[in-house]
């Protein structure tokens, strides 16, 4: 097999993440009459889509711990941010979701998320197992959620204030990095079930052969992706931040002010 | 709030009245006491001048050595102890304080504050500076001459093996101190921007100087611990016998790459903690002599986050040359390119500044666009840096010496001396001569040009940096020969600028309030400003405000409400939140080099030897005084002096069991034989620990202040947020102990 055919080739149709996907857009559809902004739903569910079913996610599932780590960077911290986006403007919480609605339990939930699921023992678990896969997909959607709702909720007084929002990233980035850093130089294999892949696909000559991915190589890109890359997305959301600050200019009442000088 | 000017709240000008003549006229003398933030950023500046003068004369022996082909001037070996002190001197003892000390004096008066926040803490933080200075310098003294192990002093040629004399660890004592001192600083500028400004001085009206600055000291604070910590293990290296960065024949054996990987996510931010300083001034400076408000104001505030961020991201591409893997080099390569984005914003937004403005090409206006050009050149040569290909090439060749002496020297020096001119009149009331200061700048410009372009030439001709002599080789020795000769010329201008300080001190003309027009507060004070700084302010409504009182029918837009009320968070609880952030980075560099030399188990004695029952029981006495500060912190605010006595009392108490629970496992390792140098293992959980413990009796010590305040009364008569502060670092040195006990005790049994 070559590149171009396992591209073309390693999609695959699994119906609970179409389902997933369907039954998230018709949700939207119902509830919202307001849909102007169901673009960015349908950007979010593109990804979700591009990280389940793609040849990513057949990588990811036991071949390469850096496509895990890409599928898991998108699902953290892409796609909660574009179905954040996607909400009307005038949305609130629901009462029972507000208690999850605070910056501690955000940046907790957030880097804890990074930290928890490459914990040794769960993510080998999460390759070796569908059903724990299947419940860090969806914890990881939620904990993006939460993280993302302080700098991202549809209305203004939901969201914390902008320079709390640069620390907040700030921290954030700087946290995930640390677990990028441990990953990128560790002397040791994290992530187990990837130093002996069961080659389903007939995958591993093109791996090893083609592309000269060894274990080393893959945990290290694993590892930077999670440093460099999520570090520039937090940065790009520390811009949006500073630009949501100096933006916040109320209109200029230059009479009072020359009232106040002469 | 109509009439001509905003009355200062009562107290804050009370600094006149306090104090009788007399003793004013006693205080004027006492320099070395004094707290005064102006004082002390004159002092730091003449430190770093005393300083400056040291690391200048290395300088050019350097030069007078390098002159000419297989010179004897220097012995190889004392060349080396001076291009490593020239390095040092220059970078820790003349540029950091030079830069802190125009934030010290400067930074309040921009915000209309009447001094640091923690004015003793400056004061201390300054006294460290000559402390660190004279403990660098006293290695001279000590047998071996200075370290000659570079400014970066690479294990293992720093370690004991290949570094004997005791002047390494002179070295990194002296480092260690002003690394101290610089977080100090870096806390006391955090609490000060945020608990110190005028009314009406919100956030987002800080002038850029005050902004950066401000961003800056975050950087401090992460980054310099980082260094602490590397230098604790590499004296913990040199005098335990351990061996952290010293690789063993056989197994079991440290990584000398670590110390490279410790030292550079610390150097790569001190690059920034150097020019972002000098970013704020060239967004004073060039504004004022252009006439004509900043372009972009909200894209060089935002892009300083961006540098500040960034910086910690790409240490790596200095070591390139290491080995770290093509994948890691790609990555690096890539955001090291990065950097280049915000700082090419900022450049284009001087530039902007520029076009169209009236210039005024008064002598800070001159060094200022040399800085502009030059430090284009070395933003340039930099980008060449971060591939890695070509920085194979040219990494250890004078090409890179080139490079970062074009930042340094050719942009951070060019603009200290900017800010030199344009502050000095606010300082000492005189103008500098401006003919002495042209005379200055163009020796400067044509000195530097001359030692340092020349050097990118050498560089490509393959002339290989940190050598004492050289071939003689074609092209190389009129190379060197010119370089030499343009320090000649950078010697002839400091001389210069120095006679003109000392001229105009005397002779200067009288600058009045506000020489050059300019727009930021520190210029609506007399010159110097009286110690309380103001008697009243000018009302702050926008980023200018002197140009609003100045242009009263044309005032700039205002920013945000008229009005609008600022916020103000105590110092206190802001200033330990900042000191736990830099602690965080001091334990997570121990925590990571743990976790990186325990990932595989090291041969002689592991985690098997720690008995998990025995620290559980002790962990929960240290987990449960999180809960009697607690109870202290809700007794004080109920006034119950008793209560708040006795809960104190018992924070005190249970750290103490754990302190000596602690001081038991300790001893029963030494009679197993196990202590600091044992193996790998035992020297990271000894330091690991033993930081830890150390901080636990820093906050025993501040508890029992704290018991001996209450039982005195103090918190009677008036609520201080001092004991929530010390709360705050007593839960932080708890939850390290939360870490600490996972990933030494627990996550062995985890495997």
């Amino acid at each position: 097999m070559n590149t171009w055919q396992f591209l073309i080739s390693a999609w695959t149709w699994n119906p609970g993440v179409l389902a997933a996907g369907a039954a998230a857009l018709a949700g939207y559809v119902a509830a919202f009459r307001d849909r102007r902004r169901i673009g960015w739903l349908l950007a979010a569910l593109g990804v979700f889509f591009f990280v389940l079913l793609s040849p990513l996610n057949a990588l990811a599932d036991g071949y390469l711990f850096s496509a895990h780590m890409a599928q898991h960077i998108l699902l953290l911290l892409v796609a909660p941010a574009l179905a954040l986006l996607s909400l009307p403007r005038d949305f609130s919480l629901p009462k029972f979701l507000r208690p999850l609605a605070n910056p501690c339990v955000g940046w907790a939930s957030g880097v804890g998320a990074m930290w928890f699921w490459h914990a040794p023992a769960l993510c080998n678990a999460a390759v070796a197992s569908k059903p724990v896969y299947a419940v860090q997909t969806v914890s990881l959607l939620a904990l993006g959620t939460m993280f993302w709702w302080q700098t991202l909720a549809p209305r203004e007084a939901q969201r914390i204030s902008p320079l709390a929002g640069v620390l907040y990233l700030f921290t954030a980035c700087t946290a995930c990095s640390v677990l990028g850093i441990i990953l990128t130089f560790s002397p040791v294999t994290v992530c187990a079930s990837y130093l002996h892949p069961t080659d389903r696909l007939g995958l591993l000559g093109l791996i090893r052969e083609d592309w000269g991915m060894n274990l080393e190589r893959d945990q290290q890109i694993g590892g930077l992706l999670m440093w460099v890359p999520m570090c520039l997305l937090y940065l790009s959301a520390i811009f949006a931040q500073f630009a949501r600050w100096y933006g916040a200019t109320p209109a200029p009442v230059q009479p009072v002010l020359k009232e106040k000088i002469s | 709030m109509n009439g001509d000017t905003i009355t200062l709240a009562p107290g804050v000008g009370a600094g006149a009245r306090i104090l009788s003549d007399a003793k004013r006229e006693h205080y004027r003398l006492a320099w070395l006491s004094t707290v005064d933030h102006k004082r002390i950023g004159i002092l730091y500046m003449l430190t770093a001048l005393v300083f400056f003068v040291i690391g200048g004369i290395e300088a050019i022996f350097i030069r007078i050595q390098l002159a000419v082909p297989n010179n004897t001037f220097l012995h190889p070996d004392t060349y080396n102890q001076i291009f490593t002190m020239h390095g040092t001197t220059m970078i820790f003892l003349v540029a950091m304080p030079v830069l802190f000390g125009f934030v010290n004096y400067i930074l309040p008066l921009q915000i209309g504050a009447r001094d640091m926040a923690f004015p003793r803490l400056n004061a201390f933080s300054f006294w460290l500076v000559p402390l660190g200075g004279i403990l660098l310098h006293f290695s001279v003294l000590s047998g071996g001459g200075a370290p000659a192990v570079g400014w970066f002093a690479y294990a293992p040629l720093s370690e004991t093996p290949y570094s004997s004399q005791n002047n390494v660890d002179y070295w990194a004592l002296a480092l260690f101190v002003l690394g101290i001192g610089s977080v100090g600083t870096a806390i006391n500028i955090i609490a000060t921007v945020v608990s110190l400004r005028a009314p009406g001085m919100t956030m987002r009206r800080l002038p850029l100087f005050t902004w950066i600055n401000f961003i800056n000291a975050f950087i401090v604070v992460a980054a310099l611990p980082v260094l602490n910590a590397g230098l604790v293990m590499l004296l913990i290296d040199r005098r335990l016998d351990a061996h952290f960065f010293l690789p063993l024949a056989g197994n079991g054996g440290g990584s000398p790459v670590l110390w490279q990987h410790i030292f550079w996510a610390f150097g790569h931010p001190e690059v920034y903690i150097l020019a972002l300083p000098a970013f704020g001034m060239l967004s004073e400076i060039i504004p004022v002599f252009s006439r004509k408000p900043i372009f972009g104001y909200e894209f060089v505030a935002a892009s300083s986050v961006a540098i500040a961020l960034l910086s910690f991201g790409v240490w790596a591409h200095h070591m390139f040359t290491v080995g770290m893997g093509r994948t890691a080099d790609l990555f690096f390569a890539i955001s090291s390119m990065l950097i280049a984005i915000p700082t090419g914003v900022k450049v284009l937004n001087w530039t902007a500044t520029m076009i169209g403005g009236r210039l005024r090409l008064q002598t800070p206006m001159l060094f200022c666009i040399a800085a502009l050009i030059q430090f284009t050149c070395a933003g340039l040569t930099g980008i060449s840096h971060a591939m890695p290909a070509l920085d194979w090439q040219t990494k250890n060749s004078y090409f890179l010496v080139a490079h970062f002496h074009f930042v340094a020297v050719g942009m951070i020096v060019f603009v200290i001396l900017a800010g030199v001119q344009y502050w000095f009149p606010k300082m000492s009331g005189r103008m500098l001569s401006e003919r002495l200061g042209k005379w200055s700048f163009w020796l400067m410009v044509i000195g530097f040009n001359m030692t340092f372009v020349i050097q990118h030439f050498l560089g490509y001709a393959g002339m290989p940096r940190r050598v004492y002599t050289y071939p003689d080789l074609p092209g190389w020795t009129w190379m060197n020969l010119v370089s030499s000769f343009g320090a000649v010329f950078m010697t002839a201008a400091s001389l210069v600028l120095v006679y003109n300080i000392v001229l105009s001190l005397f002779r200067g003309k009288p600058a009045g309030d506000n020489p050059w027009n300019a727009w930021t507060l520190e210029w609506a004070t007399t010159s110097p400003p009286p110690t309380e700084n103001f008697h009243e302010l000018p009302p702050i409504c926008s980023r200018r405000p002197l140009w609003d009182v100045a242009n009263p029918d044309r005032p700039d837009e205002v920013v945000g409400a008229v009005d609008e009320p600022i916020r103000l968070p105590d110092k206190n609880k802001t200033s330990i939140l900042v000191f736990i952030f830099s602690e965080i980075g001091f334990f997570g560099v121990l925590i990571l080099a743990y976790l990186y030399f325990n990932a595989r188990p090291q041969p002689g004695p592991g985690p098997q030897e720690l008995n998990l029952f025995k620290t559980a029981i002790f962990s929960v006495c240290l987990f449960a005084s999180s809960l009697t500060i607690w109870r202290a912190e809700v007794s004080e605010r109920r006034s119950q002096k008793g209560a708040m006595a006795a809960w104190l009392a018992a924070t005190v108490v249970l750290g103490g069991i754990f302190i000596g629970g602690q001081g038991m496992e300790y001893y029963d390792l030494f009679r197993s034989g196990v202590n600091v140098s044992t193996n790998l293992f035992a020297t990271t959980f000894f330091t690991l620990t033993g930081f830890h413990g150390l901080h636990v009796c820093m906050g025993l010590i501040a508890l029992l202040i704290m018991l001996g305040l209450t039982l005195a009364g103090d918190f009677q008569r008036h609520h201080s947020t001092a004991l929530t502060a010390v709360g705050y670092y007593w839960h932080f040195v708890d939850a390290v102990w939360v870490a600490v006990l996972t990933v030494v005790y627990i996550l062995p049994h985890l495997r």
